[in-house]
């Protein structure tokens, strides 16, 4: 061994198979705090272990390929397509879920006002866009989207760009639906106790919901809506129908494609390719949730642990 | 100091009648126990007095201010009245020194250090000096009750009220309590303590009143009420709380 000992773990990291000592270390601001939190998280390992796993498992089921030609070098072949295929999904992924939460936010809130309008509002909006297909949504999105823009001068390219996007911003109205449930079931966990306190030291109703209740509320959102994240991210494939090359799409025209190798073989290697960066893509994503949830969490209020 | 004047406070849920026409008066830097069977609309009386539920008729007067109508904020009042709970209701996500310091940062809008320095003095002032860290679900319930007398403290309130504040507690967190609420007293603090703790409201209550269905029915010093209740209905519930 060379090089000076080291002096323990480094600042914000946790020995392995503790939680006790999470949210000791309660140094510098919270999003620091996130931060750290996030790239320093233990459990990034198993991802580098799953995606090891995966790979290996692949080569293993490629070589029990009757022919080399889609085995390994099939899988290659398409890598760059599929990986094209990641960075699309990526990109709708990074609107339409923080979209959805935005509106999901508004709607959630509106619902545990003491306004009739807002909450007959919020109600409709939940029941609307919970019971509508997200195929048949995101189709009536962009189909009208091309309809309205017929008679306008924009260039096809343009157009055709808008329907694309209406397209996206219609899943993203539609996971909203749900993330206004989780968002309005995290309010209401809030004991009225809370409220009650924060009115009673005189802070005004509206700042009360940004001090006191929603930081609670967030809380108790985080799993749900990490539930919800995972599910919306497989939706990002219903894109393919109005023109997005996405995993999913990329994945599909591959596998159509292999009729001219041994279909089945070729298509099964390419949907294990497909499933794998989904996998990648929603395991970042509800694992930067339990990073999130691992820096918020209140000391003595961790569950129990068995 | 600061006296406190209910008169003719009414309150009714629905069809229920709380309160029919309540009238008290808590003079500067005097303790008043209020006491009476549950469901006597003791709870409902404090919430009416810091506006917390807007009393249905009736005025009432911070040092002949009347603080029910629409010219004045409720915010206001609030922050002349500190009010303490049965069930200590501290925010359950931030450490004691930030309970404290929330009202002053978002109710007083004082600074970040202005307030954090009033959190220490008034968490000391309580015995909690060594506590300041520790989020509500880490403290016992003692603790937590005079985590929040700090919190309502720390708004430099004129009246303090007080829900039952030791009714969710051990003999040894109730004893920690009232020794804090005491000398609370002893500094002159105007109080109206909705309590059955008739040790304490022996000890450090200047006027006692006996609550029962909505009204007061009996109000005096200690000695009248415990010694010389006059009605039938106080003698026979201050002799239950007394065996």
């Amino acid at each position: 061994m060379t090089g000076p000992p080291t002096s323990g773990p480094p600042l914000g990291t946790a020995p392995p198979g503790t939680r006790a000592n999470l949210g000791q270390v309660r140094s510098g601001s919270t999003w620091v705090r996130v931060a750290r939190r996030i790239l320093t998280w233990r459990a990034w390992s198993p991802v580098v272990y799953g995606v090891i796993a995966v790979v290996v498992g692949y080569l293993v089921l490629s070589e029990l390929g009757t022919l080399g030609v889609y085995r390994l070098s099939y899988a290659l072949l398409i890598l760059p397509g599929i990986l094209n295929g990641f960075y699309v999904s990526l990109e709708l992924v990074a609107v339409y879920i923080p979209l959805g939460f935005g509106v999901g936010f508004l709607v959630g809130w509106a619902r545990t006002t003491q306004s009739l309008i807002l909450r007959g509002l919020g109600s409709a909006y939940v029941d609307f866009f919970r019971s509508m297909p997200p195929l048949a949504l995101i189709f009536f999105a962009s189909l009208m989207g091309a309809v309205a823009l017929k008679g306008t001068n924009l260039d096809p390219y343009t157009q055709h760009n808008i329907t694309l996007w209406l397209g996206v911003i219609a899943l993203g109205l539609h996971t909203g639906g749900y993330q206004a449930e989780i968002v309005r079931a995290g309010i209401l966990s809030v004991p009225a106790g809370q409220t009650e306190a924060a009115d009673a030291l005189g802070i005004t109703r509206i700042r009360s919901m940004f001090v006191v209740t929603l930081p609670q509320a967030f809380r108790v959102s985080l799993p749900p809506l990490a539930n919800e994240f995972s599910s919306v991210i497989k939706d990002s494939s219903y894109l393919f129908i109005i023109g997005w090359f996405e995993l999913a799409g990329a994945g599909y025209s591959y596998a159509s494609e292999s009729y001219r190798y041994h279909y089945a073989e070729a298509a099964l290697v390419t949907w294990f390719e497909v499933a794998l960066f989904f996998f990648v893509l929603t395991y970042i994503v509800t694992r930067t949730l339990r990073g999130i949830e691992d820096a918020f969490r209140v000391p003595g209020l961790e569950a129990a642990t068995l | 100091m600061t006296t406190l004047q209910l008169r003719g406070i009414k309150k009714s849920f629905g069809k229920t009648v709380v309160l029919r026409g309540v009238d008290l008066d808590i003079d500067g830097g005097e303790v008043l126990c209020i006491t009476g069977p549950s469901g006597s609309g003791k709870s409902t009386l404090l919430r009416c007095t810091n506006l917390l539920i807007p009393p249905d008729a009736g005025e009432i007067y911070l040092d002949s201010v009347r603080v029910n109508q629409r010219s004045v904020r409720p915010e206001w009042v609030r922050q002349k009245i500190g009010m303490v709970f049965q069930s200590f209701n501290l925010f359950t996500h931030l450490s004691a020194r930030k309970n404290v310091m929330l009202a002053l940062r978002h109710s007083r809008k004082v600074s970040r250090a202005e307030a954090e320095k009033k959190a220490v003095y008034e968490l000391n002032r309580v015995g909690l000096g060594d506590r300041m860290d520790s989020f509500p679900a880490q403290l016992s319930g003692g603790q937590q009750q005079r985590v929040a007398i700090a919190r309502a403290l720390a708004m430099d309130p004129e009246v303090m009220l007080f829900d039952e504040p030791t009714s969710a507690l051990d003999a040894e967190s109730t004893h920690e309590v009232l020794a804090v609420m005491t000398r609370l007293a002893r500094e002159g603090m105007t109080m109206a303590v909705v309590t059955h703790e008739i040790g304490f409201a022996r000890a450090v209550a200047h006027q006692i009143a006996f609550f029962d269905n909505g009204l007061i029915v009996e109000q005096g010093t200690p000695a009248e009420i415990f010694e010389h209740p006059q009605h039938e209905r106080t003698r026979s519930f201050i002799q239950k709380i007394l065996r």
